[in-house]
């Protein structure tokens, strides 16, 4: 009738059985105030409680109309932009500006200079390696290097700014070395 | 007999075990490879509504109870006795049946569903005294039925373990919709199902975390083609923006009392770390420096930082206490170790570190010993969030470009995917208690 479990129960309550007369007739007094505390909990069990789980209370975002012209502004930004000018790269997790870079930050200073009412917004890039928030740090600092360095040329600050896309902005989607180098990048866009 | 002999033995177990706020201690949760609570959950019984809930009820308790590694859920065909209505009006369970198998505990349940409200009455025995340990009804809209199923398995662990259980918690997270090049918020239940969207712009939306209150999400969007730093109230949906100081920003942490935001702002390509207050408009720098500092984790006594900063040559984790200039380097080993995430015992923090050729989870205690990895695979891990019982991290797996969240037991010895149905999951960050 019973199984394997039953025999152990009987084995471990037979021990503890044994060591409780081992210690007295304090025992046989312990084990009736619990006997008399079953019988009241048996009598009276715990009452069910009732609890409202409310509606869930998560609500998706709905765009006013008003909105939509700054929500294209937001869509764009998910989109690699044209550039005239090549873009810079940098080495995994640096933002000092390699020497390669300086000839087409000249170019871009060059035109900036030339062309007064132009203004140059630099987006910071960096490879899908490593935390995104730590890139999207990262990217910032690459592209104010970038900007920085066309200060030092005479471009007057205002007509520079950044962004940092961190790692969200891939222009290889590959997952190489290759792929990395291209992704550790600086970007050029005309406002 | 021996029923008689059993019942004197616990009886015996419960007056040597101290309880802790009335619950009865049967399983130390401390105690790794200890011995497993053996659980019946026999199919609920559905008096109205949809049938298929007697089954997906228990099997949510069940499925939640078996992540805890402290219960073993007796499969169902042993299973002796049918639960009917009338064992909610009196009829006394057959316990010597459910002994029979090896259970020591049995879950119960009945519920009826009209139209979108349902009621759900869940009862735990413990079929060695043959008593009734908890029961609770639970009313509400019958698409919450895992929910009401995670709050009678934290009660069902509670009386177990004396602590509270984190069933009812969810997930917040970005990843890539199936249209478009962005990223939008989401939040997910615990067990992987109620995947639910919070943005909905099409631009990128990072780095979600939650209040402590568990009311609002702060996060960075693009939304604007700027980031920003937006707070979100999710019982209505709507934003505002937190922070117009500085360029790019991220939030780190609320504060304790949830009244401000440790965040990351750049003020001219340098990333620090500031206070928002969330009430006014006033911004405080908190951790300065000339290289990058970011990732704020806040201590939950509220009194100190975790934080990243790159001004030893590589990103490191640094500790610092709020207000003192003092600051601690904790990361020992790696040229790379980001993303602190504070332990709510305050014992310990999180981190990503790149170690052997990858990125792994590590934690460490705040004064930089005991360094100890919890988690390293087959590609990279990064990006910890504790749960709020500081048993578990969550956190994301990626690899050659496919990426899923994960959930790991803080030791490192239990591990589970999450959620991988979207492409680019990561930045999880778990919710606070319900």
């Amino acid at each position: 009738m019973r199984g394997s479990a039953g025999g152990k129960w009987i084995l471990s309550a037979l021990s503890v059985v044994l060591l409780v007369f081992a210690v007295g007739c304090a025992k046989k007094e312990l084990v009736k105030s619990t006997d008399t505390a079953s019988g009241a909990e048996a009598a009276t069990p715990p009452p069910v409680e009732t609890q409202a789980v409310p509606q869930e209370p998560i609500v998706t975002e709905t765009m006013k109309p008003e909105e939509m012209q700054t929500a294209m502004a937001g869509v764009a930004a998910t989109q690699e932009k044209p550039s005239q000018f090549p873009d810079i790269h940098f080495d995994y997790d640096k933002s000092f500006l390699r020497e390669d870079a300086k000839p087409i930050l000249r170019e871009v200073a060059d035109y900036l200079k030339a062309n007064p009412a132009a203004s140059i917004l630099i987006e910071g890039h960096c490879d899908e390696r490593g935390t995104p928030e730590y890139n999207l740090a990262l990217g910032e600092r690459r592209a104010e290097s970038a900007k920085t360095y066309l200060v030092s040329l005479g471009v007057k600050a205002g007509s520079v700014s950044t962004v940092s896309f961190g790692e969200e902005k891939p222009i290889d989607p590959g997952h190489d070395e290759v792929a990395w180098e291209r992704n550790r990048r600086g970007h050029f866009v005309k406002k | 007999m021996i029923r008689s002999a059993g019942r004197l033995l616990l009886f015996l177990v419960l007056l040597l075990v101290p309880s802790v706020s009335g619950a009865v201690l049967y399983i130390d949760i401390n105690a790794p490879g200890g011995k497993r609570m053996p659980i019946a959950l026999p199919d609920f019984v559905v008096t109205g509504g949809d049938a298929s809930l007697a089954r997906k009820l228990p099997e949510a308790i069940g499925g939640d109870l078996a992540m805890t590694s402290l219960f073993d859920v007796i499969p169902r065909p042993a299973y002796l006795e049918r639960i009917v209505t009338e064992h909610f009006s009196g009829r006394r369970l057959s316990f010597p049946d459910w002994k029979m198998i090896g259970t020591e505990a049995v879950v119960i349940g009945q519920v009826e569903v009209r139209g979108d409200q349902m009621m759900v009455e869940m009862r735990l025995y413990d079929a060695s005294l043959g008593k009734m340990m908890i029961g609770k009804k639970y009313t509400g809209p019958a698409s919450q039925f895992r929910k009401m199923a995670h709050k009678f398995a934290n009660e069902v662990l509670y009386a177990f373990t004396g602590v509270r259980g984190i069933f009812d918690t969810e997930i917040a997270f970005s990843a890539r919709p199936e249209k478009g090049k962005g990223k939008e918020i989401y939040i997910i239940g615990l067990d992987g199902s109620e995947l639910r969207q919070v943005t909905d712009n099409r631009s990128f939306n990072l780095f979600p975390r939650w209040s402590p209150d568990g009311k609002r999400l702060a996060y960075t969007s693009y939304r604007t083609g700027l980031p920003q730093i937006y707070l979100r109230n999710l019982a209505d949906g709507t934003d505002r923006i937190v922070a117009r100081y500085g360029n790019s920003k991220s939030p780190g942490s609320f504060s304790p009392s949830g009244d401000s935001l440790y965040a990351t702002l750049s003020v001219e390509g340098n990333s620090d770390i500031y206070r928002v207050s969330l009430a006014g408009s006033g911004v405080q720098r908190v951790v300065g420096g000339w290289g990058i500092e970011v990732s704020p984790s806040v201590s939950p006594d509220g009194k100190s930082l975790a934080f990243v900063s790159n001004r030893g040559g590589s990103p490191q984790i640094y500790v610092k206490e709020i207000g003192s200039s003092g600051e601690r380097r904790v990361s020992r080993a790696g040229h790379y170790s980001t993303s602190p995430s504070w332990s709510p015992a305050g014992d310990r923090i999180a981190y990503t570190s790149f170690m052997d050729g990858r990125y792994s989870i590590y934690t460490v205690r705040p004064d930089g010993s005991d360094p100890s990895l919890v988690v390293s695979g087959n590609g990279d891990c990064l990006d910890p969030s504790f749960s709020p019982d500081g048993r578990y991290l969550v956190y994301t797996f990626r690899k050659n470009g496919y990426s899923e969240l994960k959930i790991a037991s803080v030791d490192g010895r239990w591990q589970r995917g999450l959620f991988k149905g979207l492409s680019a999951a990561g930045s999880p960050s778990w919710s606070p208690r319900r």
